[in-house]
């Protein structure tokens, strides 16, 4: 059946087909093969990279490290924003106070990642070497396994919670305003109003919203590719810093292009299964 | 209005909601002024501690942008964001428009292609694209930066365009098939103009995604089609730490985005949410 619906969505189809799915295969083609940029040999291996991936220390520390990365960004970011959108609710704030929260969803990360590690700079940052000396924290913070993750993971929830805060406005401006006046008739109080109307209210909403994220968190590169590299040591070095280090400057394709399967692999089986749920468009 | 509580409540919630607005606040605002302040002040005045407030504010920086070169890095980040969204939205609206009209197995199963592209790890194709541009030799062009970013802005307009399209009546079409319209001639006569504020949300979105993304096209360029976000990286590489030039890049690299954003902010912030909630 070639209607004009067809010849509509050909070229998308197309675009997209040369953009992602020939990469695709491409990338699983790659990941078969021993394929070292320094290495005129180029043959393939079987699952020789996939054996050598799962054996090294550096994959698993880098899967513990974004585990770590993922839950604590994620839940600080969650925390912030819902706490943000809960404040700013209702239709008489400001909208100046909306539009300052929201700026730094046009600030390339990449500007965000360099500000934070100025600022938290043990040095010369404003924080890292005046405020937090001043409340008696002497770390650096950069240079410290655990303050370099705190660092990214307040880097990332400045840079990314506004888009959060947007998803849960919009929620909880569209609960009826009759759903309150009920519960309060009934004695509740401020805590019970948010346990039984608002959290149920926007459920579908956090969902959607840690579906996002949790996509977001695999991809982050920049954020920390500019604050630590990694560093110190392999302490903020995720999957996308792993695989980068790993491509662009051991120059092992095959490895890397291993590792971007078993990425693969983990994000589509994780998305189909949110989509199926929850996010299967109204027909 | 559906708009729920009002902001009375409490002694304690308000003074809490007061609090946390202010530390919020605070937190966003800081990098910003920082930014904004130290891009002002000279390299020794930027790196003083406790921070100067007062100072005598020097544009040393923002002329630097020009003599040291940068120019040609917010000229490329410009021609790759215009090219993407031309491309994005030249190839999405036709599509999105089929999807919206479409039911069933195929429209679901298209759809859901086309979110998961959004969802894939950006890692996983940047390998296989690093390894085709250098096979055509289009390594660090910009034609080349404008089609990786495809995989990234067409998902995602498709995703905001066919949400949007869904809610223009169908009756309309067939009002114009009646009249002996064809279905190009119903999208772009009829349609088009209809979302045509939507369009221009998308259009924004689009430009915003592609001028500040950074992995594509710090792998996929050098020197030549360098963009903004891989030359302030590359600054920040360098041994002399020049905050101020880093500041002033950095701001003036916001500066479209704010425009564009200030324009039609409330568009896209009903076209995000709605991209992302239904």
């Amino acid at each position: 059946m070639l209607d004009w619906r067809f010849w509509f969505v050909a070229p998308m189809v197309l675009a997209l087909g040369i953009v992602v799915l020939f990469p695709s295969g491409y990338l699983v083609w790659m990941s078969l093969t021993h394929w070292l940029v320094t290495d005129p040999n180029v043959y393939f291996d079987g699952i020789g990279n996939f054996r050598v991936l799962f054996r090294s220390a550096e994959f698993s520390s880098a899967i513990g490290v974004t585990a770590i990365y993922l839950v604590a960004s994620t839940a600080a970011m969650l925390a912030f924003s819902l706490g943000l959108a809960l404040a700013f609710r209702s239709p008489r704030t400001p909208g100046a106070l909306r539009s300052i929260v929201i700026m730094p969803l046009v600030i390339p990360p990449v500007v965000a990642g360099f500000t934070w590690r100025f600022l938290m700079n043990g040095e010369m940052g404003f924080i890292g070497a005046f405020l937090l000396p001043e409340i008696g924290i002497r770390t650096n913070m950069l240079a410290d396994p655990t303050g370099a993750m705190i660092s990214i993971v307040i880097a990332d929830v400045w840079s990314r919670a506004p888009f959060m805060f947007l998803i849960f406005l919009a929620a909880l401006q569209s609960i009826p305003r009759d759903y309150y006046e009920a519960i309060r008739l009934d004695g509740a109080n401020r805590l019970q109003e948010f346990l039984h109307v608002t959290l149920p209210m926007i459920r579908p909403a956090i969902v959607v919203a840690l579906l996002f994220r949790v996509i977001d968190a695999l991809n982050t590169f920049e954020l920390i590719y500019v604050m630590t590299k990694g560093g110190p040591g392999r302490a903020t070095q995720t999957l996308s810093l792993f695989g980068w280090k790993t491509a662009f400057q051991n120059f092992d394709f095959g490895l890397a292009a291993a590792l971007g399967v078993v990425m693969v692999v983990v994000t589509t089986v994780c998305a189909s299964i949110v989509y199926r749920r929850f996010l299967r468009a109204p027909a | 209005m559906t708009a729920a509580d009002e902001p009375k409540g409490p002694l304690s919630v308000r003074l809490a909601r007061g609090l946390f607005t202010l530390f919020a606040l605070a937190f966003v605002l800081l990098p910003i002024a920082w930014l904004a302040l130290g891009s002002l002040k000279t390299r020794n005045e930027a790196l003083a501690l406790p921070p100067q407030l007062f100072f005598t504010p020097s544009f040393e920086a923002y002329t630097a942008i020009v003599s040291k070169g940068f120019l040609g890095a917010f000229g490329n980040s410009l021609t790759i964001a215009l090219t993407n969204v031309v491309l994005t939205l030249l190839l999405g609206t036709p599509a999105a428009f089929a999807l919206a009209r479409m039911s069933g197995k195929v429209q679901d199963n298209l759809s859901f292609w086309v979110i998961s592209i959004r969802m894939a790890p950006l890692f996983s194709v940047i390998l296989p694209l690093y390894v085709l541009f250098k096979g055509l030799g289009l390594l660090d062009t910009k034609i080349a930066v404008s089609l990786a970013h495809l995989t990234l802005t067409l998902p995602l307009a498709v995703w905001m365009l066919l949400t949007y399209f869904r809610s223009i009546p169908e009756e309309l079409d067939q009002a114009a098939m009646l009249d002996g319209a064809s279905h190009l001639q119903i999208l772009t006569k009829i349609v088009v103009p209809i979302a045509r504020p939507m369009l221009a949300s998308v259009a924004i979105v689009v430009f915003i995604f592609s001028w500040n993304e950074f992995l594509l096209a710090f792998i996929l360029t050098a020197r030549g089609a360098q963009t903004v976000p891989v030359a302030v990286a590359s600054l920040a590489g360098t041994m002399s730490f020049d905050w101020p030039l880093i500041a002033a890049v950095s701001i003036c690299s916001m500066i479209p985005a704010l425009i564009f954003v200030g324009f039609a902010q409330r568009h896209i912030v009903a076209g995000l949410a709605s991209g992302a909630v239904k």
